[in-house]
Order: structure tokens, then sequence, then C-alpha cells
């Protein structure tokens, strides 16, 4: 046979359309699908923002105050940021919405990245994936345009959703700004995820990569901090990654300049960290990584204490992020306080049976945004929960004598355990912020306002057992999306009707604006129990399933 | 432990995966101190049966024990008898080897402590390492030391040795030695035939979900033909048409070919010639197994 009749002889097969570009393919429909999705959240919270500075504050008199307080206020522009024209819509639209999407941003595109870059290759899917036709800077490179593709989804639904509310009579905001508005409030998930593509290579994990990556992002805070803390030190703006954001004043006195600096800080940790990658073997990492660790066997004696020991980090990160915004809440109340009096708020609440006024209104409904951030607390309980058994890890525990109502009973109570910690501590730390500035807010209510966002969180986590339990593939989604749901609804809620069918699906809604009005422990209690139902339902379900991996 | 008991016996056990059968009607039962070998292709339900024998799945059908324990309602009092090595090793990352196997012996109860460390010294496990920076054969030796440290009365093991070095696998192979001379019965679950051949007292043989041979590797010899080859001295007889003789290949006064069941017809056959040497080997577990599964392809191309 010639080799000619040889090579014929090969049966045909079907070629991949371009191989060197798997890679992109595969990292850009998990980005842009997140970048969608997040693209909603901005798109939401920036409507939310000026609907509701419009209902809130109708008058000229009320805006006119709000800029007084809070435009030279600078413990809040240290917070906050520095407030511009907030007589303006768009003024306040911008101070509302910037720092909280600043941050969230930066923590998305720390997250996104480290997971797709990091993940991927502690997973070793990365390793098939580079094995194929390309190179690992090549690939890095890949991830890289499919991380920036995500980034121009989440301007995209953030510019259409600006765009369209700026259509409202009510609200006005030109398109070329609105566009520009979008740009300043995806530029820090856009420099952040170049952030996290060099942690990725300098970290031996993903957790470790978030972690740096988180550094950067605390410091980048605090010299921003500095910066508008009014002591003089406003060149220190330049400086910060979130400070060239600020820098940027969308609609109020826009400086296109700063973006100069945000791309050359993106396109630089781009360029470094596809150069990283060529220099490290595939799975090891810039640093040296701490492979071998003294055995430390406290918590090892109970499959409880394991978690304990393994979900420490986490419950620390948790906690921290709501001790930090109880805080912050506290320590704005009572300028906040004086802003509201007399608003359209204090009168809804008043309808609530509110009777004080001032700090507490304000108070009452910043504890509703706590609320969501311990719902969260519960919700990331639940999915560590199935990341066990996901992983296969569990079947190490089930298959020795362990009891599997004793395993997930332990869970879900350390898990309402964080729940309750977190409220009592969101109650504590706000009096202490409220202290902080003489704002005339006793203990004993904020204490009874953080007792009273404990119920929420152990009804997402009994439900989150109870879906665990039943249809264990879908715990996830479903814990974080009934969380997401019950926030949505109480956003949209708060613009304009909803179908009260509907508001009673969020797990908020039950849940009285205290300290503006008392706790309603009726409803705290109906919720405590659906949660403790759910969780019932869960460890009865778990108890006669099989385990299921991924 | 007591003499003749049985350790794991099933009845009708079935999984049903939707419409799958992954497991259908196995009965088994395996003595108290037997090594017993667990065969089939990818697929044919042994980490099935595996996972229902440990009660991580329950099954659709039939039951299952384990020293005369539900597999299912006495999970928990069935696993302080049995330690399991799975196919597939997932540990903590975070964990160092030393770690996981404090806390695994921990939740397991039982501890041979001298026996764990002479464990750790025998494979060569640097137990101060995280559990993420092990290869996967030393994240393989941390299972297989969880296992054998607390000294169970049942092993089961699922592809134990996958991803161990052949120095470490011989290493397995004394330790499932010593742990038969101890009284204490392994399920052993194995693509490796030469390692089932080598251990094994009895061997089972799974072929899409549905259990078709059990026996000592002597009594499935049936299975598969019997290798002969014979030298004559003089004309070389025609033997293509003897009854049970196959593959005939002549080489000069040297004939070799493959036996099915009985000699008898072949050496009636060669009593007409002088024949000056006659070899025959029974046939290995590879071969069986080949023989076995090359039928069913061979059915399968055929339907």
């Amino acid at each position: 046979m010639t080799a000619s009749a040889e090579v014929s002889a090969v049966p045909p097969f079907q070629l991949e359309r371009s191989p060197g570009s798997l890679i992109f393919r595969v990292s850009a429909g998990k980005a842009v699908r997140s970048g969608l999705a997040w693209g909603a959240v901005y798109g939401i919270m920036v409507a939310s923002a000026a609907l509701s500075y419009v209902s809130i504050y109708p008058h000229q008199a009320q805006r006119d105050q709000l800029e007084l307080l809070f435009g030279s206020n600078h413990a809040a522009s240290a917070l906050f940021g520095p407030g511009n024209q907030l007589q303006t819509v768009a003024g306040f639209t911008v101070y509302k919405v910037s720092m909280t999407l600043m941050i969230l941003g930066a923590i998305w595109g720390i997250l996104l990245s480290t997971r797709l870059l990091r993940g991927e290759e502690d997973a070793g899917r990365m390793e098939l994936l580079v094995a194929g036709q390309t190179t690992r800077p090549r690939a890095t490179a890949q991830v890289l345009v499919a991380l920036g593709l995500a980034v121009s989804a989440l301007w995209a639904v953030t510019a259409l959703v600006t765009v369209v509310t700026g259509r409202s009579s009510s609200v006005v905001f030109r398109v070329g700004p609105s566009l520009f508005f979008a740009v300043a409030l995806s530029a820090s998930a856009l420099m952040f995820l170049a952030v996290g593509a060099v942690t990725s290579q300098m970290a031996a994990t993903r957790r470790q990569a978030s972690t740096y990556g988180a550094i950067v992002l605390g410091v980048s805070y605090a010299i921003r901090m500095l910066a508008d803390s009014g002591a003089g030190l406003d060149w220190l703006r330049w400086l910060s990654p979130l400070g060239w954001v600020e820098i940027l004043q969308p609609f109020t006195d826009p400086q296109p300049l700063a973006l100069l600096c945000i791309a050359g800080f993106t396109i630089g940790l781009s360029i470094l960290a596809v150069h990283l990658t060529g220099l490290r073997d595939l799975g090891s990492s810039t640093f040296r990584d701490r492979s071998h660790a003294r055995a430390k066997l406290g918590l090892l004696r109970r499959p409880l204490g394991l978690s304990a020991r393994l979900l420490r980090p986490s419950i620390i990160g948790w906690i921290v992020a709501v001790v930090l915004s109880a805080l912050l809440v506290g320590f704005v109340a009572k300028a906040a306080g004086q802003v509201i009096r007399g608003s359209s708020v204090e009168q809804i609440l008043a309808r609530l049976g509110a009777t004080s006024s001032g700090a507490n209104s304000y108070l009452g409904m910043a504890f509703l945004i706590l609320a969501v951030l311990v719902a969260f607390v519960a919700a990331n309980q639940v999915t560590a929960v199935r990341g066990e058994e996901s992983g296969g890890r569990l079947d190490a525990l089930i298959a020795r004598p362990v009891s599997r109502v004793s395993w997930l009973g332990g869970r879900t109570a350390l898990g309402a355990s964080v729940v309750a910690a977190a409220g009592l501590l969101a109650g504590l730390f706000a009096w202490l912020g409220v202290l902080s500035q003489s704002g005339g807010v006793s203990l004993g209510p904020l204490m009874k306002a953080g007792v009273n966002i404990v119920p929420p969180g152990l009804c997402v986590l009994g439900l989150g057992i109870a879906v665990f339990g039943l249809f264990p593939r879908l715990t996830t989604k479903a814990v974080y999306g009934y969380v997401a749901w019950s926030l949505l609804i109480e956003i949209v809620g708060g613009i304009g009707a909803v179908n009260h069918v509907i508001l009673d699906t969020s797990v908020f809604h039950h849940m009285a604006p205290a300290p503006a009005v008392s706790p309603n422990w009726t409803a705290g209690m109906v919720m405590a129990a659906i949660g403790c139902a759910g969780a019932g339902a869960g460890l009865f379900a778990f108890r006669s399933r099989d385990l299921k991996s991924e | 432990m007591l003499k003749n008991e049985v350790a794991v016996a099933t009845h009708r056990l079935t999984k049903r995966y939707g419409s799958i059968d992954a497991l259908a009607d196995l009965d088994l039962e395996i003595a108290a101190g037997e090594i017993f070998g667990y065969l089939g292709p990818n697929g044919a339900g042994k980490t099935t049966t595996i996972r229902l024998l440990l009660g991580l799945a329950r099954p659709t059908e039939g039951s299952a024990t384990v020293f005369g324990m539900d597999c299912w309602s006495d999970a928990v009092e069935v696993h302080r008898r049995v330690s399991y090595v799975p196919g597939d090793v997932n540990l903590w990352p975070s964990l160092t080897g030393f770690e996981t196997l404090s806390l695994l012996g921990n939740v397991q109860g039982r501890v041979d402590v001298d026996y764990r460390d002479d464990l750790i010294a025998r494979f060569g496990l640097d137990v101060s390492k995280k559990v993420r920076a092990y290869s996967k054969g030393n994240r393989q030796k941390v299972v297989l030391i969880a296992a054998l440290m607390s000294r169970p009365d049942l092993l089961v093991l699922d592809e134990p040795t996958a991803g161990l070095d052949p120095l470490m696998e011989q290493e397995f192979r004394r330790c499932v030695h010593e742990a038969k001379a101890r009284g204490q019965t392994i399920f052993l679950s194995s693509h490796i035939l030469s390692e089932v051949e080598a251990l094994c007292d009895r061997v089972a043989i799974l072929r899409d979900g549905r259990l078709v041979e059990v026996g000592t590797l002597s009594e499935m010899r049936h299975l598969s033909s019997v290798t002969v080859e014979v030298t004559v001295a003089g004309d070389v007889p025609d033997l293509s048409q003897v009854e049970g003789v196959t593959a005939v290949q002549v080489a000069g006064q040297r004939i070799h070919c493959q036996v099915q069941g009985s000699i008898d017809p072949l050496l009636r056959a060669l009593s007409a010639v002088p024949v000056t040497s006659l070899l025959s080997r029974e046939p290995s577990l590879e071969e069986l197994f080949l023989a076995l599964y090359g039928e069913d392809r061979g059915e399968r191309r055929a339907s």
C-alpha cells in the first residue's frame, strides 16, 4: 500500500472550527453571561437611585438641603466619595451608586478573573485546553479578551438602562453623558479583572489569588479615602484606581483624561499577566507556594469541627463585611436622618407605625441592606454544604460512621449560628457608629433591629437546606436566586406599585423596618418557623436520597 | 468476627437511574476473610455496587447486607466495620496529609497508630504536605493508609492502585495479604487483572449491570480455551475437524491450537502419530476476561 493510499484510507473526521481560539470561546460564554447579569444589577440600581430621588425629594428645598448636608461633608465623602450637585437627579444618582458599584464591580472583576484563570488551572481543565493548539501566554490572552467582552456586556446593559431611565421627564439624562456614566461605573470592574489576572499568576490557589486582589482593592480604597477626607490630600486620588474613577465625575464635571490612567493600568496589568504566564509552569505560581504546613488538629475531631475550620475564612470575611457596613450605617445615620426628615420615606414609615423620625427612620431603611447581607451569609452557608457533596468530599465522611442527619444538622446549626451572630453584630456595630457621631439612638433599639434581621436569614437558610435535600443540583442557583429575587422585589416595590402577592414572595417584605418601627416579632417567628420547617424537610429528604456529585 | 460469617450478601440488588439499569438483580455472597475480586468494563456497575454497599446510594429494589446489617437502614453501624478507598479521590485541599489522616481516623473511631505510622513509612508519604500539593498517586496513598490504619473487618477498594507506581503496587499487595492474614475481608474492584489474579480467592464478573460469572479462577476456566502446543515426529495430522479444536497453526513439526471443552478428542486425534512433546496452558484471568467480553462484542456487532 502506498503512503497516499494509507492517507486516503483514514476516515474523514470533523475539524474543530478554529482550535486556536477554543479557550476564548469557552471563557467568553461564561464571562459574558456573568457580565450581562451584573449589567442588569447595575441598571436596576441606577434606575432605582434616580427614580427614588425624584420620589423622596420632590421639592427643590429638600434637594438643596441634601446638597448642603452631604455636598461638603468630608466624613461622608471619605466613605462614599465626594458628592457633587446633589440638588440634581444626575448628581445624586452618581453619588448614590458610584461607590457601591465601584466596589461591587471590583469584587466581581477579581472573582470572575481568578475563576476563569486560576480556578480553571486548579481544576485541571486549563491543562487539557493548553495541551491543544495554543501556548500558555496565548491561553491567558484569550481569557483576557473574553473578560474584556464581559465588561463590554456590563457596560452595554448599564448604558441601556441609564439612557432609558434618563428619558423619564422627571429624570432627564442626556444620551452622551449617560454612556460616559456607564463607562465610569464599569471602569473599576475592568481594572480589577486585570488585577485578578495578575494575582492568578502570582498565587497558587484561586482563594489566594482572590485574597491578593482584595488586598489591592483595600489599599486602593484606603488611598481614595484619605484623598477625600478633606485633609488637603486630593492629589492622592491619582495614586488609586478607585480615585481615577472618582476623577471621571460623570454628569457633573466630566474629566475623560482619567480614562488614560484606567486604560494604561488595565493594559499594563494584562501584558504583565500574559508575561508572567510564560515565566512559570502550568499549575505553579510566581510566588512560592507554602505546600507544607504544621498539623493543627484542634478542630479535626468531628465533622462539625472540620466544617468550622473549612468555613472559617469565609465566615470571617462575611462577618467583617456586615460589621463594617453596620458601622458605616451608624456613622452616617445622624446626617442622613436630617435629610429625610419630613420626606415621603418618613410618611411611609409613619404609616407603618413609626413614632420617631430622623436617624431612626434612616436606620430603619439601612437595616434592610444589612438584612440582605445577612441573607447572603445564609445563602453562602447553604452553597458551602452543597460544595462538600458536589466536590465528592462528603463521600469520605458519610462512608464512615457519620449519620447524614448529624452531619447536615450540624452544618445547619453552624449556619444558623453565623446568621444570628451576623445580625447581633450588625446591631452592636451600628450603635457604635451612631455613638461616634452622637446620633441619639440607644443600644437597645439597635440590638432589637439586629435581632430583627436574623429571621429572614434563617428563612433563606432553611429553604436552601430544603432545596439541598430535595433537588441538590439546583441548590446554588435556587438559594442565590431567591435572595436576588427578594431584593429585586424590594427595590422595584420601592419605586412603584407592585402586586401584593408578588411583594409577599420577598423574604424582606415581611420584616419590619426597625428601629424606625418596633420589630414585628410574630412575622419574625413565622419566618424562623418556615426556616426550621425547610431545614427539617431538607434533613428528611437528604436522609433518603443518593449522594450526588456534580 | 465469627468464623463462617457472611461479610457481604446481596439479594436481587437493583439500581436504576431513570430507564437505565445501572445494576440489575445482583445476588452475591462473600464470606468473611475472603478476598473477592470484582471485575467489569467501564459502566458495568462496579462503582454502583460499591455505593449501594456503603449506603451512599439507595437500592431501587432488593437488599444488601454487610455482616448481617442492612447497608441502607443500618449504614452507620455498617460503617463502623468498613473502610473504603474510592476510585476518584476527593479530599480537602487545604489540609495536610497528616491532618487528613487524623480527621478520618477520628471520624472512623478507631486507629492503630503504630500501624498508621508504619504504613506512612512503607508508602513513603510526606504527611506534612498539603493535599492540594499531592500528586494523584500520593492522594491515593492517603486514602489507602486511611482505610488500612483502622484495621476494619471489611475493606472496600475501588481501583485502589490507580496512580501508584509498581513498587507501591507491590506494597499494596503486601498490605492486602497482611489484612487477609488477620482475617479481614477484602472487596476489590479493579481493572488490573494481574492484581486480581494474584490476590483474589474468588472473582465476580459484571456486564451491563448484571452478574455474568462468579467463582474461583479454576471454576471459571471453562470460559476460555486451553492453549496447546504439540510437536510430532511424523506427518502432521489434520486437526481442523477435531471437535473443540480451533485456531490451528502449523510450523514444521510444531502445532499450536486452542481447545474448548474436553481435551479428549485432541488426544485421540494425536494417538495415530508419535508425539515428542505436548504443552498445555490454562487461560489467565485476562484471557478469561477478554474471551467473555470479546464474545459480547461479537454478539453486539452481529446484532
